[in-house]
């Protein structure tokens, strides 16, 4: 599949999603919609058992943010232009860091410059695949139509507090740091397009079960798919039962627990108790899915959001690896006596 | 050209950092922005453990004496990717690291950038850099 061709995949996807939120309509659930098919197009291929075939490894690998930029209010969509102009960018980044060009010359700020805290590693360390794919779509939020999180007021300010601390602390105990720092989990809610050292998703079927093997963390999820109701106990990742709306795995998950007992660094992932997810994962051409997530949580929301997100199928021999990780490892003594050298110059030093 | 581009890249509405910020270790906790160091040494060991690889070097000071520090990369997973491997720093070999030290004032940093005797960086010219496929 071309570049472009997933452009155009990924833009047919916001725009049909756009237009049906915006009708108040639930057809873009479905992946009729686009033109009709042409003889020899992709066409979905199924298990033996005959549910639609997802299995393999995908990745988010789209330059979509979460929420609108400002510079962006009131746009739902790129122009050709600013595609043609972003498209330009990456390639240049990508050709930037193959030539070993690395910090500033690929884009990424110095530290004293970055806006982002937790951004101050080199990009030599990262895995950056291949080129961030340009889409049209804004945001991934696609509902509310301003692509903003709708947080309730105390939400809001809570979602503060967390961005001011993170990073900051206090770090009085080991339980300070959030669970994706302890290498617990970052939560279900943004696995499929998260995971700064792994955001590797492997889907591996067997009759009534679907299950999602994410590499940071080994997180997994078990989905059965077999029409079995909620059961009632309280997991960290919730209780999902999954079932097929035609070649559309949806997932419903709802019983989550939340031992978060802080406020996490991304607030909108909180696994709050009142959580209510609901997931579209429909297979829209050999090397993408279109994948839907809408949120519910009276806790934190105002009102159900969705997100529209892109996800890319790696190469057939695409392996995800261990990721063996015990309470972060050297980083928890490094934040624990950051902290604690922090304090001793804050009371040597004169009032 | 870093400020050019910082500026065309925001007023495009483009995320510097596409990637949220997650759950993740913030180096302002553990390291110190505004103690930045830069060394060379001898190669002792390298630990491939999550969330972050660890480097040890052996940084011979003035005096003769050596003194061990453990330097930060990054994730085994994606350095694997990018095709590093155990081979790609082997014991006995000398790098110069640059990075910032921790915050507690031991003997560790998170490097920022890491060099060869003859001036080479890291991935310059080696295979399977992360090309497209």
């Amino acid at each position: 599949m071309s570049y472009r061709h997933i452009v155009a995949a990924g833009t047919l996807a916001a725009a049909s999603v756009i237009a049906a939120f915006a009708l108040g309509s639930a057809a873009a659930q479905d992946s009729e919609g686009g033109p009709a098919p042409e003889a020899g197009a992709w066409s979905q291929s199924r298990t033996a058992w005959g549910d639609p075939d997802f299995q393999g490894v995908w990745r988010y690998e789209a330059d979509i943010p979460l929420e609108r930029p400002s510079q962006l209010e009131g746009r739902e969509l790129l122009t050709d232009e600013e595609v043609a102009q972003r498209e330009e960018i990456e390639a240049d980044q990508q050709a930037k860091r193959l030539e070993g060009f690395e910090g500033g010359a690929v884009g990424r700020l110095s530290i004293a410059e970055s806006p982002i805290r937790g951004n101050e590693y080199n990009s030599f360390w990262q895995d950056h695949g291949r080129p961030r794919q340009v889409y049209k779509q804004t945001s991934l939020i696609v509902d509310p139509r301003d692509g903003q999180i709708p947080y309730t007021p105390d939400a809001r300010k809570a979602a503060a507090r967390s961005t001011a601390r993170y990073g900051v602390g206090p770090f009085e105990s080991y339980l300070d740091p959030d669970t994706g720092e302890r290498c617990l989990t970052d939560g279900v809610t943004a696995m499929m397009w998260q995971g700064p050292n792994g955001g590797h998703n492997q889907f591996v079927q067997s009759p009534g079960f679907v299950t999602i093997l994410h590499e940071e963390f080994r997180d997994r999820r078990v989905i059965p798919v077999d029409g079995r109701a909620h059961g009632n106990i309280r997991q960290w990742f919730g209780d999902a039962v999954g079932h097929w709306e035609g070649d559309t795995l949806v997932v419903d998950t709802t019983n989550f627990l939340d031992r978060t007992n802080y406020e996490w660094a991304s607030i909108w992932t909180r696994p709050s108790e009142t959580l209510h997810l609901v997931e579209r994962f429909t297979r829209i051409s050999a090397d993408m899915m279109d994948y839907q997530i809408t949120i519910e949580d009276p806790t934190t929301f105002s009102g159900a959001w969705t997100a529209v997100i892109p996800i890319s199928r790696l190469a057939d021999d695409t392996q995800i690896y261990e990721y063996a990780c015990h309470e972060g490892n050297y980083a928890m003594p490094n934040l624990l006596s950051g902290a604690r050298a922090d304090a001793a110059k804050k009371s040597a030093s004169p009032r | 050209m870093r400020t050019n581009l910082a500026i065309l890249l925001a007023g495009l509405g483009i995320a510097i950092a596409a990637v949220p910020v997650s759950g993740h270790h913030a180096f302002a906790a553990e390291f110190d922005a505004n103690n930045p160091i830069k060394m060379s040494g001898t190669v002792t060991k390298m630990e491939w453990i999550n969330p972050h690889t660890w480097i040890h070097i052996d940084v011979k000071q003035p005096d003769g004496s050596v003194e061990p520090w453990m330097i930060e990369g990054g994730p085994p997973n994606a350095l694997y990717r990018r095709g590093f491997t155990r081979d790609s720093l082997p014991v006995g070999i000398e790098i110069l690291v640059e990075g910032f030290r921790a915050k507690d004032g031991s003997r560790r940093g998170n490097g920022t950038d890491l060099t060869f005797p003859d001036g080479s960086k890291l991935f310059l010219g080696s295979s399977g850099t992360g090309a497209p496929r």
